[in-house]
């Protein structure tokens, strides 16, 4: 997805309209729209409930024509040339260059530890993750990082399954933690 | 007096010792959490209930409580000295709290934030005592109607106060509608949106969507443009602690934000960011010294930090009472309640009242200690807000991880909590407010269940909701609210 820069569109007011259409902002709405409309398709495969008066039907139908009315007011106004400002949150810098790969490091180091968490076991599944978020994050300091992400994860492990009393899958390290 | 009797009965279940030690487990681990930056009070009890899980319902619930109470409390903390709201009610404690931080009065403004919260939190405590009760009473009669017709005023306002755009918050609180109603028809059987797959028949669990959209979305989403250079964090020299001249000039804002707070969060269409905006411009136009404003003044501290925390007191009145909770926080509360198989609503106050009446005790009890935990240890907490950022965000995933996995051992959990952190990000990216879609996913499916309630008694006439006169009442408030606000605006552009 290609992003523009919220410092390019700071300057005008968004009321006005006078500049482009904001692609990225239109596919949103469109999908807004789009998934409201396969709502409806879905809201259509549900049977009939027997013996209701209001089966189960009815307000999946309401929400789904909701989400297609309001998505096509999104695509209106986005044609129109609304465009939205990223929300400002607290470590972030407005005006850095955005970064998606950073975002997708730790999409893909989230994923694969989850895939492998039930055969590697919590501690490495999450341990993987661990150093995944700290890589995206800009650290690179290694052997620290490999250290505190076992850490991290054998202490929540050890925490949550000894005093908590929760089942956490110890995979490969079963018999050693 | 009636209500009285119950809190005594509520204080004998929590002060045994064992609950009395869940409770300051609670709040210290509320404050802990709540002091991290990226997450605010409604993150901090989703991340916070797997610690609970093996709890009994009581013991439960007290520290709720106190997590409940102390992420309010440890928020104002990084607001202060981070210049960084976790949540839109603290803005204000932001704005003017960083400020008196930066002239170095940092303990000042943290005293008068925590004891501000306090004394309002213990008003609101004492008015909860004693309004909840009687509301309880009134609430049995109202029909199945009149409430589906609450919930759509609580909808409604959420969606158009949170965030600037009320179309933006409307298509956020539909997202969460759609996913409440994925999973079986409790009435009918029918499986509903499920794609066949039988880890969908049961529904998506709200703890999921909760952290997904909260947790993960904000980690991908910092790391996407991340603060190169370090937020510079106020360094704080000694306790927090006030002058003679502060406690004189925030007394009275304490009580002022308290009265502004409590009923605000009591009403079912409330939430706490209208009465902090109210006491601040109270508070300003008030002040004797209205020109230290927006440079510093504690009255703008002592005042809207009393009135967040007055309405957190209050927000449990409707989610008690009527089981209908007005903002993210509450509404991950009245989750919880589901958890155990408990209903909130007038009824908990007959079936469950040692449940209750513990829990409101524990309110009071957590108060205490946070006053305690907070004055004296502000500058450990404040020592938290050095974490390097790799770190915090790194372990914020890896208790996510543990919250969600843990509610099924699954990993198809895992992938929804990934699809809902990618959800979480475009909601930032694109400015849709998360709290109305959170709100949607837990009360959506009470709503239609109330609905279609409503229509069973009704022998499936829609006059119902006409004829019914309290439920008509609020059905044309909630239309009011949609259609008022953008023909105003029209109206506005046009004149200028």
């Amino acid at each position: 997805m290609q992003d523009v820069p919220p410092s390019v569109s700071n300057d005008v007011s968004p009321v006005t309209g006078r500049r482009g259409v904001s692609v990225p902002d239109l596919l949103v709405a469109l999908g807004v729209t789009v998934l409201g409309v396969l709502l409806l398709i879905g809201t259509l495969q549900i049977p009939f409930g027997i013996n209701a008066v209001v089966g189960p039907r009815v307000f999946p139908l309401i929400v789904s024509v909701g989400m297609t009315v309001l998505g096509a007011l999104l695509t209106v106004n986005a044609l129109r040339g609304e465009r939205a400002e990223p929300a400002a949150e607290e470590d972030t810098d407005p005006n850095a260059p955005v970064n998606l790969g950073a975002a997708g490091i730790i999409l893909g180091g989230f994923l694969l530890g989850a895939v492998l968490l039930p055969s590697l076991g919590f501690v490495l599944g999450t341990a993987l993750m661990y150093f995944a978020v700290a890589y995206a994050f800009g650290e690179r300091r290694w052997g620290l990082m490999v250290v505190v992400a076992l850490v991290v994860a054998l202490v929540t492990y050890e925490v949550f399954t000894r005093g908590l009393g929760l089942t956490l899958p110890p995979g490969v390290l079963r018999g050693i933690i | 007096m009636e209500a009285l009797t119950a809190l005594f009965a509520g204080f004998e279940t929590a002060l045994t010792p064992l609950n009395l030690l869940w409770a300051l487990v609670g709040v210290t681990l509320g404050t802990l959490v709540g002091v991290l930056p990226g997450i605010g009070p409604a993150l901090t009890v989703a991340l916070l209930l797997p610690v609970t899980a093996k709890l009994p319902p009581v013991s439960a619930f007290i520290m709720f409580a106190g997590i409940y109470y102390g992420g309010m409390f440890g928020g104002s903390t990084t607001s202060i000295l981070l210049n960084t709201p976790g949540e839109s009610s603290s803005i204000i404690t932001a704005l003017e709290g960083n400020k008196m931080a930066r002239r170095g009065r940092a303990a000042a403004a943290l005293a008068t934030a925590a004891i501000g919260s306090f004394v309002a939190g213990t008003i609101g405590t004492m008015l909860l005592t004693f309004a909840a009760p009687a509301i309880a009473e009134i609430a049995v009669q109202i029909p199945p109607s009149a409430k589906f017709a609450l919930i759509m005023l609580a909808f409604v306002t959420i969606s158009a106060t949170f965030g600037g755009s009320p179309l933006r918050g409307l298509v956020s609180l539909f997202l969460g509608l759609a996913v409440g109603l994925i999973g079986t028809d409790l009435q009918s059987g029918q499986a509903r949106f499920t794609l066949g797959r039988p880890e969908l028949l049961d529904g998506i669990d709200f703890i999921t969507v909760v952290i997904g959209l909260f947790a993960i979305g904000e980690t991908l989403y910092v790391a996407s443009r991340l603060r190169r250079d370090r937020a510079s964090v106020i360094k704080l020299e000694g306790n927090a602690s006030m002058t003679r001249q502060d406690w004189r000039r925030s007394w009275k804002p304490w009580l002022r934000g308290t009265a502004l707070g409590f009923p605000f969060g009591a009403i079912p269409a409330g939430g706490a960011e209208i009465p902090t905006f109210l006491s601040y411009t109270l508070e300003k136009r008030l002040s004797k010294h209205p020109e230290e404003f927006g440079k510093g003044a504690i009255e703008g501290v002592a005042g809207p930090e009393a009135a967040n925390n007055a309405a957190a007191a209050g927000v449990l009145v409707p989610l008690l009472t009527l089981g209908l909770p007005t903002s993210a926080t509450a509404a991950i509360l009245l989750a919880a309640f589901q958890q155990y198989g408990l209903q909130p609503g007038p009824l908990l106050f007959v079936t469950n009242a040692d449940l209750v009446w513990g829990l409101i005790a524990s309110l009071y009890i957590g108060n205490v200690m946070l006053l305690a935990l907070n004055l004296p240890l502000a500058p450990i907490w404040a020592r938290l807000l050095l974490i390097p950022r790799p770190f915090l965000y790194a372990g914020i995933l890896v208790f996510s991880t543990v919250g969600v996995y843990s509610l099924n051992n699954s990993v198809f959990d895992l992938i929804l909590l990934a699809l809902f952190g990618v959800i979480g990000y475009g909601m930032r990216r694109f400015d849709f407010p998360v709290t109305p879609a959170i709100i949607g996913v837990i009360l959506g499916p009470t709503a239609e269940s109330q609905f279609r309630t409503a229509l069973q008694q009704s022998n499936g006439d829609f006059g119902i909701f006409a004829r019914q006169p309290l439920t008509a009442f609020i059905l044309v408030v909630v239309a009011l609210a949609l259609i008022l606000p953008p023909i105003l605006r029209a109206r506005a552009a046009r004149r200028a």
